[in-house]
Formats: structure tokens, C-alpha cells, sequence
């Protein structure tokens, strides 16, 4: 499709700089193109005209009604963790950076909620609510990504098999339309029933029906106590095999990670640190979390006995906050230990959690088949896992020929399996091919119609999810 | 060493899991009330190389430790890690040790287990931070020590072969058992421990030890017992801000270079 986009003049910049300020507009090419790209494995060649820094709502709405009266693409951002280019500026155009809406408004401590801009660390707003006691779940491993970026992707992450994703955190949004009105949705009450809900639409829409300027976050109370399993398995299998039959159990895990043995050593050269066992092929790293000592030993117990009635090799515990945040600092670079030494894609695949161990066993065959070493691990226990054809010992020729057909095929796989091709990640523009696997073609009619009305001149994060 | 193995003794500390304690500015002790506790971190490695060499030779683990009450649960994550026994010296005349009574308390303790082959010590615990502990056993027991050691290389007709790290250098030092030994981070990765030992260690018997089950000398335990007080406790005063050089990278390069030749540092 052909975009009819203009160019940022001088005037423009001018406006802009009206608008935020001198130093709040940047040109210089070496700064723009740092914020053009995402974390992506497989990047884009493409750069904004302009990086814009607002403050304030006002500021996003005067920024979105220039954009939109001169036809200039507008690309909103947050740190750029995304994994699929869903923050980079195809269209060259204007980069919105939150970076400065960054402040926890209120930590409500009489209805546990926490109101923020998008522009507010994850890793931030958790230190900020464990201090008072209280918890913000939604954690999806990479937490120095915005709080504006997990909304737009409606991040997943670890914690999902017992407190979901961020969806099921969020009450209430501030969001900018492309015209520069701003809409109030939702807000702090936790029931509502009022026609249709334009809040979760903007949820998960990746930045292209609105820009999200601030939250209202519902928060739990942090569990007291927390404790790690490190399970070592002989292959992915039987440990694959062992979160299906936990999930029947009537323990919750916090968390359930399947992982395999390649992943953890490239991950502890990366961090310097080492996992207490690395004899196994595969391994289940689990959390419980609770408030009492002997229930929680308990749920361990039973969860044990599953693990070693799958052959698990033996059943670790970690129960200090040391012993544990080594597991779980190596478990948080799984995904640049294996994409930033070498060629790689990622596939974020979710399926139903009993299929898991299915799908662990076509992965090992497409691997086979296509001759493309295949590296895995994921949120086990939410069926949402994360496969990376890799490149090593294949020429680039070999590479670029057979990684589409295994991705397609992965994807494909994962469909078969009554699964979807996206967990977490999103779509952003790399996943736009795969999107028809799963949505059929009057699911994707009714979403491009819901563009049209959100931003009729597809200004807004153009080229992401489907050509509009 | 004796036909049944060795007999290795551990002693192990609760220490505040955090660094960021408060200080008692009268006192000058820390303020442990409230703050979550662990056992000290160099204590696993010397719990997991007396696991290794009971692995490897037999025998029997005994690990120990004096403090308050709580302090059990130090021992019941050395129980845990595959330590036989444990026993807690715990008493009010002991609270406000220094690290010359503390010596002296585990030295009444230790004579109360019986005979051993080697006692292992972390190089220090992290609240304290004095690596004295372990060598003042030693003298208080009357039995050669090693600090600093990285390595056990072998055992044979009533020696062993260690090696510790000095500043500089590895020294290789052979030593007559009983012995005491105090270890260094290098010289092993503590194991988790499985399920199963954590879930019977929870459950298990620790041997408590008064100060009346000790026997010793009265005035040598606790406050009274500790000829160092601490006198003061103050924060080291807030480090001045730096310079801050801006420019491009080759004027960066040489300012600094100038800089560091002007402190004599190049």
C-alpha cells in the first residue's frame, strides 16, 4: 500500500520545538538512529526524521494534532525492548519517546492501585510498591522496559501461570487519539459494564488506535514468602510432560520456566554467574510464592513428587533471596544470550499448556527435517513458549532459505496445536505474515475498520500489526 | 583420619540478609531485630567442601554455631546442604561476643562434640566482616589453621595438602589434622539442596548447648568476655562528587591522560 506521507520540515520542527522545547526535539542522525530500532533479533533499516520528548498529555495531544494535520507518520515509544520492531519508525516521521513521563503519580494503599505515566520503569514502580508491602505481578522479564510498552504489547511474562499478564492489571488508561483528544477509559474501580470496552482495545494494539500517557495499575499484596525449585530433567520431554501435570494439581506456581541445557550455559557465560546443577539436558525452574512456611513446603512436596514420578533427576530448592535471584538473574538473559552472539529468530508461540510437551517433540523434528538447530525455552506453565532457529553451521545462503520455512513451519505447528502465533510479544512488523495463521479474514476486516475509526489517517505507528 | 572417615566439623553464622543495616549508635552493635536473616554467605562454601570431602573420604558432619535462638535456622540449612548434625550454643551470656569470646564459647562447644579429623570456617561472615573467628578457634582449641584456602588437594597419613591465596601468590601448605580451616569463595559452588534433605532438615533435632552445658570460665563468654568494645560507629564520610569531563572522545582520552600522569597515578 502506498503511503502518502509528508516529510518533517524545518516548520515542523519548529512547531515542535513550540511545543516541548529546544532540547527536547532531536535531529542529530547518530541519536535518532539509536531510537529507531527495538531489540528485535532481526532489525529494520529505518530511521525517524525527528525525536520528540514530551512531558506531559497536553504536549502528546499537541505533538498527535500537528502530526495529524500535516500527514506525518507518528512512531510512540518506550525503551525499546520490544522484540518484533513494533517501535521502529518505518515510515520515517516523528518518534514519540515517554522517557519524560516517567513519574508514579499515587501508590493507593486504600484500593491497591497505583496510578503512573507510560514513561515509568517496571523495574522502578515494583521497588516502589514492595516497599509498601504490595505487588505489581505482570513481570515480563525485561524490567527496564516502560509501563507504557508493556500496555502496548499487553506483556506476559513469568508470572502468569498464577497472576496473568498485564491486561489483568490495568483499570484504567489516559490515552491521546491521533486527532489530539485525549480519552479517560475506565478507572479506579474494579467492575464495570459500559458498553464496549475501548480500554482493553487499546490494550495490546501495539500503539497504532492511541498513545497511552498514563495508567491506573491494580496492585496485590506481596506474598511473603518465596521459594525456587530447580528441577533437572534428562530431556525436555519429561520436564515438558511434568508442567502439564502440575497445572492439574491444585498447587498454583507463581511461576513455571522450561529450559534446555544449551540456553543456561550460554546465559551464565553471559552473566557470570552459575546455576546450581548443569548435568541435565533440561530443567523446570518454579516458583511458589505464599505466606505460610509449611503450605508452601507442602505445594513443594507435591510438586516434587510430579517432577520425580517424570523422571526428574532430582528436585533442588532455593529458599533464600540470594539463592534465588541467581536462578532468576541467569533465567532473565535467556533471550540475549541466545540472539546477541549470533544469528537468530524467535518464535513466542503459545499453545495450550497440556500440548507443550507435543509441541516440544515437533520442534525437535522440524529441527531434524530442515537441518536448523533449534533452541527453546518459555513460560512453561502458561503454554507461552519461545523457539529460536539459530543459525550456527549454516551458510547465509542455507540461513536465509530455510529460516522462513521453519519459522512458517513453527508457527504453523503451534496453530495445529490450537495455538497462537503470538504469547506476548505482540506482532509489530515482523510478525505481520504469520498474523492470518491464526485470525481469520473477518477478524482482520473488523480490526483495520477499528483503525480506520481511531486514526483514519494512519499516522499513528503505521505498518504494525497489518497493513492498514 | 580414622578407619569410619572423617570427622569434620562446620561452623556456620546467621548473619542480616541485607547490607543495608541499621546501627545501634549506643551500642555500636547492628540492630538485627526485624531484618530478615541467612546463613553468613562464605559459610556455604565451607558446609559444601565438608559435604564434598564426606562425598569423597566418609564421616560425619557436625555443624555448629553460637547465637540467639533463631540461629537455628542457619543450621537447618547446613542440615540441609548434607551436614549430619548440629548444634546450637545459645545462651543470654553469650549476646554481645566479640570475636575473642565467640572463639572461646565454640571452643567450649566444639570440646563438647568429641575428637575431629577438620573444622571448616568461612573466610568471614558478612555483618562482621573480621575473619577472626576461625583463627582464634583455632588457638583457643590448641590445633594448627589455614586461612584464605582456595584449594584441598589431598589427604594422607594425617596431613593435608592446601592451597590459599595470598595477595599476590598461591602458597601451598601442608598441615597436621586436627585442624581448622577457613575457606575462600574460589574453592567450590555451594549446591542447592534437594527437596527431600530440606524437607527432612526442617523437621530435624539440633542439639542446644548452654552456657552451664559448656562448662568453661563464666567471665569468658558474651560482652564480659570481649575485651574489644566498639567505641564509635559512623558512616565514612559521603565521597565528593568527581569531575566531570564533557568533549569528544580524543580530547576525552588525552584530559584524562594528562590527569592521571598530574596525580602520579601513570
Amino acid at each position: 500500500m502506498e503511503m502518502k506521507y509528508n516529510k518533517v520540515t524545518d516548520e515542523v520542527l519548529k512547531d515542535l520545538r513550540g511545543i516541548v522545547g529546544e532540547e527536547n526535539v532531536l535531529t542529530d542522525k547518530e541519536t535518532i538512529k539509536l531510537y529507531s530500532s527495538d531489540e528485535a533479533p532481526i532489525g529494520l533499516e529505518a530511521t525517524a526524521e525527528v525525536v520528540v520528548k514530551p512531558k506531559c498529555t497536553d504536549e502528546v495531544s499537541d505533538i498527535l494534532s500537528l502530526a495529524n494535520e500535516k500527514m506525518i507518520p507518528v512512531t510512540p515509544r518506550g525503551q525499546g525492548t520490544g522484540l518484533c520492531n513494533g517501535a521502529v519508525p518505518v515510515y520515517g516521521g516523528i518518534l514519540l519517546s515517554l522517557e519524560r513521563m516517567n513519574r508514579i503519580l499515587e501508590i493507593d494503599e486504600d484500593n491497591l492501585m497505583a496510578v503512573v505515566e507510560a514513561g515509568v520503569v517496571l523495574s522502578d514502580l515494583r521497588l516502589e510498591v514492595e516497599r509498601r508491602g504490595l505487588f505489581y505481578p505482570a513481570d515480563p522479564g525485561e524490567r527496564t522496559s516502560f509501563i507504557g510498552g508493556n500496555i502496548g504489547t499487553n506483556a506476559g511474562g513469568m508470572n502468569g501461570v498464577k497472576y496473568g499478564k498485564t491486561r489483568d492489571y490495568v483499570l484504567g488508561l489516559e490515552a491521546v487519539l491521533p486527532n489530539g483528544k485525549v480519552l479517560n477509559l475506565g478507572g479506579k474501580v474494579v467492575k464495570r459494564s459500559m458498553g464496549y470496552d475501548l480500554m482493553h482495545l487499546i490494550i495490546g494494539s501495539e500503539g497504532t488506535l492511541a498513545v497511552v500517557t498514563k495508567a491506573i495499575l491494580k496492585l496485590i499484596r506481596l506474598p511473603k514468602i518465596f521459594i525456587t525449585l530447580y528441577v533437572p530433567f534428562s530431556n525436555m520431554y519429561d520436564a515438558a510432560k511434568s508442567v502439564s501435570e502440575i497445572l492439574r494439581e491444585k498447587v498454583t506456581p507463581t511461576a513455571i520456566e522450561l529450559v534446555e541445557r544449551e540456553v543456561i550455559l550460554e546465559a551464565e557465560n553471559r552473566l557470570g554467574k552459575r546455576m546450581p546443577h548443569h548435568d541435565a539436558d533440561a530443567y523446570l525452574i518454579i516458583r511458589i510464592d505464599g505466606d505460610k512456611e509449611e503450605e508452601l513446603y507442602g505445594d513443594a512436596e507435591a510438586v516434587s513428587e510430579i517432577c520425580l514420578s517424570n523422571n526428574a533427576v532430582d528436585v533442588l530448592v532455593a529458599d533464600t533471596k540470594e539463592r534465588q535471584s541467581v536462578i532468576w538473574d541467569i533465567r532473565s538473559v535467556f533471550y540475549e544470550a541466545i540472539v546477541k552472539s549470533r544469528e537468530a529468530d524467535i518464535v513466542d508461540a503459545a499453545i495450550p499448556p497440556s500440548k507443550m510437551p507435543l509441541y516440544i517433540e515437533r520442534i525437535k523434528k522440524i529441527s531434524d527435517e530442515y537441518g536448523v538447530k533449534i533452541l527453546s525455552y518459555g513460560h512453561a506453565g502458561d503454554g507461552n513458549i519461545h523457539v529460536h532457529p539459530i543459525k550456527d553451521g549454516l551458510s547465509d545462503e542455507e540461513w536465509n532459505e530455510k529460516l522462513p520455512k521453519v519459522m512458517m513451519k513453527l508457527y504453523s505447528e503451534a496453530k495445529n496445536l490450537g495455538g497462537v502465533v503470538s504469547g506476548e510479544h505482540g506482532i509489530g512488523w515482523t510478525k505481520k505474515k504469520y498474523l492470518p495463521i491464526c485470525l481469520d479474514k473477518e477478524e482482520i476486516r473488523i480490526m483495520k475498520e477499528i483503525k480506520k475509526i481511531f486514526d483514519p489517517n494512519n499516522i499513528l505507528n503505521p505498518g504494525k500489526i497489518f497493513d492498514a | 583420619m580414622h578407619g569410619c572417615g572423617l570427622k569434620i566439623i562446620v561452623c556456620v553464622k546467621q548473619v542480616p540478609a541485607t547490607t543495608e543495616v541499621e546501627i545501634d549508635s549506643e551500642r555500636g552493635t547492628l540492630i538485627r531485630e526485624g531484618v530478615e536473616s541467612t546463613i553468613n554467605p562464605f559459610d556455604l562454601y565451607a558446609v559444601e567442601e565438608a559435604v564434598r570431602l564426606k562425598e569423597r573420604y566418609g564421616g560425619e558432619i557436625t555443624a555448629i554455631s553460637m547465637g540467639p535462638p533463631q540461629a537455628e535456622s542457619s543450621l537447618r540449612e547446613a542440615l540441609a546442604m548434607g551436614c549430619d548434625r548440629a548444634v546450637l550454643l545459645t545462651d543470654k551470656v553469650f549476646a554481645g561476643a566479640d570475636t575473642l569470646a565467640t572463639a572461646y564459647t565454640l571452643a567450649c562447644g566444639i570440646r563438647k562434640i568429641g575428637t575431629y579429623d577438620i573444622i571448616i570456617c568461612g573466610l568471614k561472615t558478612t555483618d562482621g566482616d573480621t575473619g577472626q573467628v576461625g583463627p582464634g578457634l583455632a588457638e583457643e582449641l590448641g590445633i594448627p589453621h589455614v586461612s584464605y584456602v582456595r584449594r584441598i588437594h589431598l589427604f594422607m597419613d594425617g596431613q593435608i595438602v592446601l592451597e590459599r591465596t595470598l595477595d599476590d601468590v598461591y602458597e601451598k601448605v601442608r598441615v597436621h589434622m586436627p585442624c581448622l580451616i577457613t575457606v575462600t569463595k574460589e574453592i567450590n559452588e555451594p549446591r542447592l539442596p534437594s527437596l527431600k534433605r530440606k524437607l527432612w532438615a526442617r523437621k530435624a533435632q539440633i542439639k542446644i548447648l548452654r552456657a552451664e552445658d559448656l562448662g568453661g570460665e563464666a567471665d569468658r563468654f558474651g560482652l564480659n568476655g570481649s575485651p574489644t568494645r566498639v567505641v564509635k560507629v559512623f558512616n565514612p564520610p559521603p565521597r565528593l562528587g568527581g569531575r566531570l569531563i564533557k568533549g569528544e572522545p580524543d580530547m576525552l582520552a588525552d584530559e584524562i591522560l594528562k590527569k592521571l600522569v598530574e596525580l602520579n597515578v601513570l
